[in-house]
């Protein structure tokens, strides 16, 4: 049975919708569906998913592009909660490896363990002085790089960057005074459709580059630029 | 909405891939509904700086909790502009509640609307088609969705700035959506 109230429940239903209710009386109107039979529930939430789906056409009408920086922060920011994806090899996962080692050891001995220590990739993206820079790589996809210069690291954001070619690799390199320093590699396996690296420790450097270098990587840059990114 | 069935699907199917933290999958989903969420939230907040960061808040927002996403109660899209038009609202209420809206400088400074280019061929017919609807309904009914959908007024609200009565304006709401529907062949 329906009474009056549920018809005036009914009515506010696209209200509701709407998001055109203070969160007091939104509140309320939830409490009342829950207690009210359950035909009226059921029409209340019929007419707020109608309301809902016209609202998401009508959306077409209104479309706005947004700044691209916008995109690259959303994606290093994604990069740093998503834990599957830290396939460049050499000192980087070294270095990873040491401070866990490092931690356990220390933990070990003590009954309270401490909480664990923000990433390096938390530590960029909420530095005060967070920069990003992107290029789009001349063999395909784009190369992004969130980086503090004050908390002395980057995360490098790769998406849909094609594998190197068999038998070689990409090489990154901090470009600065003393010349190019390696910062890791990437092989074919590595490279996912996006492909995420921290940084560990920029220096002095103001930029970064990548090569393909025979092997499995090489001490200094022998082979043919890929892309080069700021690092201002 | 037979045009963007197929769209609608392929935005399901990545939302239940974001479910699993798939990198790929979010990126994806990201570029083809930025444009729409950053719109809607410009539209609702008139300030640049504030819709960056409330598009931000949004897109971490289904990051984070893609796996709540039900695909019984409505689409992906309408579960992201929800949440899009939500957080905006809370935005613009609480900027409100500090300071007078009408004092920050308006939407005239974004870029104008642009489709995203993967789906500008469906986006733009939609877009007509939409825009065709809008004009079907009477100025009070588009004044009532404007005041409370854009504007981010309470129905009260709206009733008090209009001079009409509560059940006036609760019907013209409830009108205005429907006439849209029914033009829109959604059922």
């Amino acid at each position: 049975m329906t009474g009056p109230s549920d018809f005036e429940l009914l009515e506010l239903a696209t209200a509701y919708a709407l998001h055109a209710v203070s969160d007091t009386e939104s509140a309320d109107i939830e409490r009342r569906v829950a207690a009210a039979p359950d035909a009226v529930a059921e029409a209340f939430y019929d007419e707020v998913r109608a309301v809902r789906e016209t609202l998401a056409a009508v959306s077409a009408t209104t479309q706005v592009e947004p700044p691209a920086v916008l995109r690259d922060r959303l994606l290093a920011a994604v990069a740093i909660h998503s834990e599957r994806h830290f396939p460049w090899r050499a000192m980087l996962l070294a270095s990873v490896a040491a401070v866990v080692i490092g931690l356990g050891a220390l933990s070990a001995g003590l009954a309270l363990r401490p909480a664990p220590p923000p990433s390096t990739a938390q530590q960029v993206f909420s530095a005060p002085d967070v920069r990003t820079a992107s290029g789009a790589v001349p063999t395909g996809g784009t190369a992004t790089v969130v980086y503090s210069h004050e908390r002395n690291a980057g995360v490098l954001v790769m998406n849909n960057v094609a594998p190197p070619a068999p038998g070689t690799v990409y090489q990154m390199w901090l470009l600065g005074d003393k010349g190019p320093r390696s910062a890791g590699t990437m092989d074919a396996k590595a490279v996912a459709p996006s492909t995420t690296a921290v940084l560990p420790d920029l220096g002095n450097s103001n930029a970064l580059a990548f090569t393909v270098e025979p092997g499995s990587g090489s001490a200094q840059p022998t082979g043919q630029m890929v892309a080069e990114l700021p690092l201002s | 909405m037979s045009g963007s069935a197929q769209h609608r699907s392929e935005l399901d199917a990545l939302l239940a891939r974001v479910a699993r933290k798939d990198v790929d999958a979010f990126t994806q989903f990201y570029d083809h509904t930025r444009a729409r969420v950053y719109g809607l939230v410009t539209r609702v907040l008139r300030d640049p700086g504030y819709s960056e960061e409330t598009t931000q808040d949004v897109y971490l927002h289904v990051w984070r909790n893609a796996e709540r996403y039900n695909p019984a109660a409505g689409s992906a899209l309408a579960w992201l502009l929800t949440l899009a038009h939500r957080r905006a609202i809370d935005r613009v209420r609480t900027e409100q509640a500090a300071t007078r809206r009408e004092s920050r400088y308006g939407a005239a400074n974004t870029d104008p609307p642009t489709d995203v280019v993967a789906d500008s061929a469906i986006l733009g017919e939609e877009r007509r088609r939409v825009a065709e609807c809008l004009r079907t309904l009477t100025d009070a009914q588009r004044q009532c969705i404007e005041l409370a959908y854009y504007d981010g007024l309470t129905y009260v609200q709206v009733s008090e700035r209009l001079s009409a009565n509560l059940a006036t304006i609760k019907s013209r709401m409830r009108a205005a959506l429907r006439g849209l529907r029914h033009c829109l062949g959604m059922t």
